[in-house]
């Protein structure tokens, strides 16, 4: 059962023989075919990150014009919101002002007929007073 | 008796122990049995490796599959051995020591050898003799010695005095005690497999081998992942040494 021979040296040769061939048909196409398709996912799965990313951006991107564009137009509106308001006011101060103008006008018309008449009245007093006096006398 | 005669007469179930089929070489012997098994061993791997990396497709089929399944066990084993940074150089030993036992192993297992006949001896898996494991074993032995002086020099020798010189008989003593108990493993192991299913087809040879040669089969796995295991841890460990152990901190 323990008999040592020539055997020994010669698988010991022989193993090396096959771990050269093998070498040459398994580990290192095979091994190199592995490699290959460790950095073929590797750089297909960075790209799709990068795609992704990119595709991340870019929504964000719309997102923040969208924004941007519904305040601008918020803010048109409240613009022009503003400015009919201030036109109406300045218009309806504008009326009140005529209103009033008219108001005075008519006012100094009156206060002056008023005046008129009264002096014509008072100029008629002394001579309805001696009228009168006479008519009492008589 | 006479029907113990009957099955002893049968070619299955006859058990040759020590019996050799020599080979004369000029003024050389050698076991002839091996030779043939181990050719037909070695001519199974060569055709499975180059059937796998003939047409290499980056979607592997079949046997492509098959073999990149087994590489990358390997390699896996070899990693987890030697590290990240070492391990590639040694994938083609560690890797042929598993396939080739692995091969021989089950090759003694399941090839049905006894139906050749040889003028002496009989065939079986080469990994039961004891010439081809002490072949390996030394092999690794030499494998640990050079990846050790390779990678550290001449410090490498400072593993037998560190961390105490109390050890250095030991540290000598492991250098042959690790060849020596690595051959052994294997070849009783696998000697004692095809003796055990030998005597039980021997004595009963209907159905009640079976178990035992699916426990053979079993074995004979573990028995090439073990070998190709410490193969490997050995020549980690060698490469590794004690100023190793700074290197693994901040990994």
């Amino acid at each position: 059962m323990f008999d040592f021979d020539a055997t020994l040296p010669l698988m010991a040769v022989q193993f090396l023989i096959l771990t050269l061939i093998l070498n040459a048909l398994l580990y290192k196409p095979l091994g190199q075919a592995l490699d290959n398709r460790d950095e073929y996912i590797r750089t297909n799965l960075q790209q799709a990150k990068e795609r992704l990313q990119q595709a991340t951006e870019l929504a964000q991107q719309y997102e923040q014009e969208l924004a941007s564009t519904r305040r601008q137009a918020q803010a048109l509106i409240e613009e022009a919101r503003a400015e009919a308001q201030k036109i109406a006011t300045a218009e309806i101060a504008e009326a009140q002002q005529a209103v009033q103008a008219e108001l005075l006008k008519i006012q100094a018309e009156i206060d002056q007929e008023k005046q008129a008449t009264l002096q014509a009245l008072e100029g008629q007093v002394a001579s309805l007073s001696e009228q009168l006096l006479a008519k009492l006398l008589a | 008796m006479p029907l113990i005669h009957l099955w002893t007469a049968l070619p299955f179930a006859k058990l040759e122990v020590g019996h050799h089929f020599y080979w004369h070489i000029g003024n050389l012997r050698v076991h002839g049995q091996v030779f043939i098994t181990t050719w037909f061993v070695m001519a199974i791997l060569i055709a499975a490796a180059f059937a796998a990396s003939r047409r290499i497709e980056r979607v592997p089929s079949g046997i492509q599959n098959l073999m990149e399944y087994a590489l990358e066990f390997i390699r896996d084993l070899t990693k987890s051995q030697m590290g990240e940074h070492e391990y590639r150089a040694w994938v083609p030993f560690v890797g042929t020591l598993f396939l080739f036992i692995f091969v021989c192993n089950w090759s003694g297992a399941l090839v049905p050898w006894k139906l050749i006949e040889l003028p002496e001896g009989e065939l079986a898996a080469p990994t039961n003799d004891i010439n081809t494991t002490v072949a390996l074993a030394l092999l690794v032995s030499l494998a640990y010695f050079y990846a050790g002086l390779r990678k550290r020099g001449l410090k490498y020798f400072t593993k037998y005095i560190e961390p105490t010189p109390v050890l250095l008989p030991i540290a000598i003593l492991e250098d042959f005690t690790k060849p020596l108990s690595l051959s052994f493993r294997l070849f009783g192991n696998i000697l004692a497999d095809e003796l055990v299913v030998g005597v039980l087809v021997l004595l009963v040879p209907l159905f009640v081998p079976l178990p035992v040669m699916a426990l053979g089969l079993f074995t004979s796995a573990i028995q090439a992942l073990v070998f190709a295991t410490l193969a490997a841890t050995y020549i980690g460990e060698a490469m590794e040494g004690h100023g190793g152990e700074h290197e693994e901190a901040h990994s």
